[in-house]
């Protein structure tokens, strides 16, 4: 008793100190977490001056200055390359690490370790998608090639450098809130960044939504509301441009183009092309400009996230220096420039996503028909980590197309009792190229041929480069690994027992659609159509909407003089091209209704500009409008939830134009009525209008700004750090608009480059901050200048000792001896 | 003078120790000298409390971001009956709780422990 008397204070401090040195379901380890000396607290960052340090690190050959701008941007000044690549992991790490791991844990389906079981469909569908082992195969491949993997190791060992000097106490804060440490880089996870951005870019199908379309509608229907080419478009390579080259045998048509789809599983997985990641580029030449060189301009559309997914940095040693964004965790600079040349990029977005519907030969899923014979599968276990230190083990399958993403027996199967499944064959999956090697050359090249070559190395996601040089090229060319297939192959998912399905080889990287020099003067890109009809080759039947398109080479036609400004106003044109087209077709079925003429709404619209602006109420009612419209016409026959797709938005205008009886506008749900197109337009106005009244209350000018509906918002990676992200952004723009914000999606990163003879002048900014730490103030600090449209004049040192009093402090990486 | 003591040893060692390093300067102070239980107790939490809380105000004063009610933020986004809540007053109060308690407790547990051991007969 007396031993208890004394010594119950002492369990109870035990226990209270136990409990709050660990976490507990989603709370934090509370001690060490508010803990002033080691937890977030320490995060907050100081308005005290940054002093000048000196950093000792081992691995570095030579002393490295990183000198700091006043956006918190480093420009770094190295001896070697080597030093340089080192240097730019440790600086970025310094900035972005928690970020740049979190996304290498999504490309490897590893987020349950860190979120727990939540996490684990998400993350077993990473791994059904192949992403990690193609990422191990690429790094692996990557060893034997010199250069790229000196590259990959001196940035993974800059990474490391960082790591190993954090204590506790410096983590990056969401470490601390979800109780993790970093694990040790490697070039492996930066190629999973890589993939990550294959993935964002290129892995979206409509292949299977479209063969349920053909099962249930027949080939003329397809023929007819989902054409190969949409009726009004402006391609990148300019209508009536000639081919020179020979192109290769195109494989001929089979007579089977499609194997019809048996469970909607694969549709549940598979997310459709993501229309609001696309990105514009352009360049105009010396002949449109005031200063008689090319002036480039490039937006990439991502979605937008805290932090951003794009870091400014200047990268300089004796055989470089260039300036841009790179992506946290990847060497090198992505978009950007350098003494000579500008290059930018945006999504080509061709088909190079095919599902292959796969028989089995046995429920052990050991071989799969293919060409008349048996052919064996190879199996791979999975192991997925849980936080509580379970695991949960998944069997993946491959055929020689790729992973079977998803497989089952089921009584329906066509082959009772045997199991059927889906192979993808799909680019992010090929492992040759060096995507590293593509950037470490466009950052150093000098001219157009440098460009050319620095392309060559690339594999994917196919991006559409721009480039443009002082001696006065402008050029882009649709460039990556683009599959060589027949006509209209892939459209639908395709028959994994035939050979013809396979992927026949590669479009020739020479013969890739490429512009270069225009008589036009201009070059530019927004995701459309690369080419015209008469390309030799099938990339795709439908590419992003043309409506940027439009606008961009609209403007850029009537440009003369242009400055770098004029292409800033350029990237926020709010320009609606679609209203333009269509609302002189709609308009005219509403005012027949006096009392529809009268109200409010149809006046604000009827008075509309066509422009996206953040005030304009006209633009609210369209948008609304426009997607009820759609639903209207096409959810009664290809409903969504039915795992169907609609016609596009080029086919729809077209009908609503030219065939206002179409069958398609009757409402298939109503028996007894037949409605008429003038009806759907009604009702899908009134609609829209009591949507809006519903979540923004009566009209006014301040409820129905667009502004407000659009509801522009930036949130942080982990979607429950709401406190994180940043709401109530008010800007215009659009989907279709050149200005392409959305309320999630948007310009990542804009940048104007004036090419000079002597040294270029350039502006960017993207809407977020240097800094990854939601305690600094450099985290979110050019959101709001992003939102009004401007830009910051990008300081493009020609030297580490040059004096600039936007230059702000700066760190010696030494080599400790 | 042991909280002046408890308060200069424990925030000496809590820039180089672990989160609790506090428990083991509350206990020894305690154990050393203190009248009562309830003393120890208090002296301690109040030791505790200084430390912890005015280290917070000061980084929170000096920070160019609120952090602080962000990280609450993180907290209450689960919880919406908490949303009103500020978010510094939140997160004082979990910090005064963990450190108030925890030294609380060790104070109380080093003076209860020497008492056993130095006056077995008692």
């Amino acid at each position: 008793m007396r031993f208890i008397a004394h010594f119950w204070p002492l369990f109870i401090a035990v226990a209270l100190i136990y409990l709050f040195h660990h976490s507990w379901g989603v709370v934090p380890p509370l001690g060490k977490v508010f803990n002033p000396f080691q937890g977030f607290l320490q995060n907050e960052g100081t308005n005290l001056i940054k002093e000048n340090e000196a950093i000792f690190i081992e691995g570095l050959m030579d002393e490295v200055v990183v000198r700091y701008d006043d956006n918190a941007v480093p420009h770094i000044f190295a001896n070697s390359d080597d030093d340089l690549y080192f240097a730019q992991g440790y600086v970025v790490a310094r900035d972005r690490l928690w970020q740049m791991e979190f996304y290498t844990l999504v490309a490897a389906g590893r987020l349950t370790e860190v979120v727990g079981e939540g996490a684990l469909e998400y993350d077993r569908f990473n791994r059904r998608l192949g992403m990690a082992r193609s990422a191990i195969a690429i790094t692996k491949n990557l060893e034997a090639d010199t250069l790229a993997n000196r590259i990959l190791q001196a940035y993974a060992a800059g990474v490391n450098a960082y790591i190993d000097q954090l204590a506790y106490k410096d983590l990056p804060v969401e470490y601390k809130l979800l109780n993790y440490k970093p694990e040790h880089w490697s070039p492996y996870k930066s190629i999973l960044m890589l993939m990550n951005m294959r993935n964002t870019l290129n892995g979206g199908s409509n292949d299977y939504r479209l063969s349920n379309v053909l099962a249930q509608y027949g080939p003329d229907v397809v023929a007819d509301l989902f054409p190969d080419y949409p009726a009004v478009e402006s391609p990148i390579v300019p209508e009536g441009t000639d081919w020179t080259f020979s192109p290769l045998a195109i494989p001929a048509v089979p007579d089977t183009v499609s194997a019809l789809p048996d469970s909607n599983l694969l549709a549940l997985n598979v997310p459709a092309p993501r229309p609001e990641v696309g990105s514009n580029n352009w360049a105009v030449a010396g002949s449109k400009s005031a200063t008689g060189l090319p002036i480039l301009a490039n937006d990439p559309h991502l979605q937008l996230t805290l932090p951003s997914i794009w870091y400014q940095i200047q990268l300089s040693s004796p055989h470089v220096n260039a300036y841009g964004v790179a992506l946290p965790g990847t060497p090198a600079i992505i978009v950007g420039f350098n003494k000579d040349v500008a290059w930018g990029v945006t999504n080509v977005g061709s088909d190079v996503m095919d599902f292959y519907h796969i028989r089995f030969r046995d429920t052990t899923f050991e071989a799969y028909w293919h060409d008349g014979q048996w052919k064996p599968t190879t199996m791979h276990m999975e192991t997925f980590k849980l936080k509580n230190g379970k695991e949960i083990q998944d069997t993946l399958y491959y055929t020689h197309h790729g992973p079977i993403v998803y497989h089952e027996a089921k009584p329906t199967n066509y082959a009772k009792g045997l199991p059927v499944g889906y192979s993808m064959r799909w680019v992010t999956n090929e492992t040759d190229g060096a995507d590293v090697l593509t950037f470490h050359y466009l950052n150093r090249a000098k001219n157009y041929g440098e460009y050319r070559r620095a392309l060559s190395y690339f594999t994917a996601p196919a991006q559409n480069f721009i480039f443009s040089s002082n001696a006065g090229d402008i050029v882009i060319t649709s460039n990556g690994k683009l599959p060589l297939k027949w006509k209209g192959q892939g459209k639908y998912l395709l028959d994994g027992t035939l050979a013809a399905h396979d992927w026949q080889g590669w479009i020739p990287n020479d013969q890739n659609p490429e512009v270069r020099n225009p008589s036009r003067g201009y070059v530019s890109s927004a995701n459309q159509f690369p080419t015209d009809t008469t390309y030799p080759y099938y990339l795709d039947w439908k590419f992003a909407h043309s409506s940027r398109a439009i606008r961009i080479n609209e403007r850029l036609e009537a440009m003369v003089g242009a400055t770098t400004d004029s292409l800033r106003a350029l990237q926020n044109d709010v320009y609606n091209v679609d209203a333009r087209r269509i609302l002189p077709h709609l308009l005219p079925v509403l005012s027949s209704n006096e009392s529809t003429r009268k109200s409010e709404a149809f006046q604000a619209i009827e008075q509309w500009d066509y422009l996206n602006a953040a005030d304009a109420v006209g633009a609210s009612i369209f948008e609304n409008w426009l997607d009820e419209l759609l639903a209207g016409i096409w959810d009664d026959e290809f409903p969504k939830d039915k795992r169907l797709v609609y016609p596009s938005l080029d086919r729809t205008f077209e009908l609503i134009k030219n065939e206002p009886d179409a069958k398609w506008f009757d409402n298939v749900n109503t028996m007894d009525t037949v409605e008429t197109m003038d009806d759907i337009v009604r009702e899908s106005f009134k609609s829209a209008l009591m949507m809006l009244r519903d979540r923004y209350g009566n009209i006014s000018e301040g409820n129905w700004a667009w502004g407000t509906v659009k509801r522009t918002r930036i949130m942080h990676l982990v979607p429950n750090f709401t406190s994180f992200g940043r709401t109530g952004i008010i800007n215009g723009g659009g989907g279709g608009i050149v200005n392409a914000t959305t309320g999630t999606h948007g310009p990542s990163w804009r940048m104007v480059v004036q090419l000079d003879t002597e040294w270029p002048v350039a502006y960017g900014l993207y809407p977020g901050g240097q800094s990854g730490n939601p305690g600094s103030k450099y985290y979110d600090n050019m959101i709001d200048r992003w939102a009004n449209g401007e830009l910051d004049t990008l300081l493009f040192m020609k030297h580490d000792d040059e004096e600039s009093e936007r230059l702000q402090h700066h760190v010696s990486l030494k080599p400790k001896k | 003078m042991l909280y002046l003591l408890i308060v200069l040893i424990g925030g000496l060692l809590s820039y180089f120790g672990p989160w609790w390093v506090i428990a083991p300067v509350c206990f020894a102070g305690c154990w050393w000298r203190s009248p009562t239980a309830s003393y120890a107790f208090w002296v301690s939490a109040l030791a505790g409390l200084t430390l912890w809380l005015g280290y917070s105000t000061y980084l929170h004063v000096l920070s160019e971001v609120d952090l602080v009610s962000k990280v609450a933020g993180v907290f209450t986004g689960g919880a919406p009956a908490l949303a009103n809540v500020p978010g510094t007053i939140l997160v004082f109060v979990i910090a005064a709780l963990v450190v108030g308690l925890v030294s609380g407790f060790s104070g109380l547990a080093g003076m209860k422990v020497g008492r056993f051991i130095h006056r077995p007969a008692e």
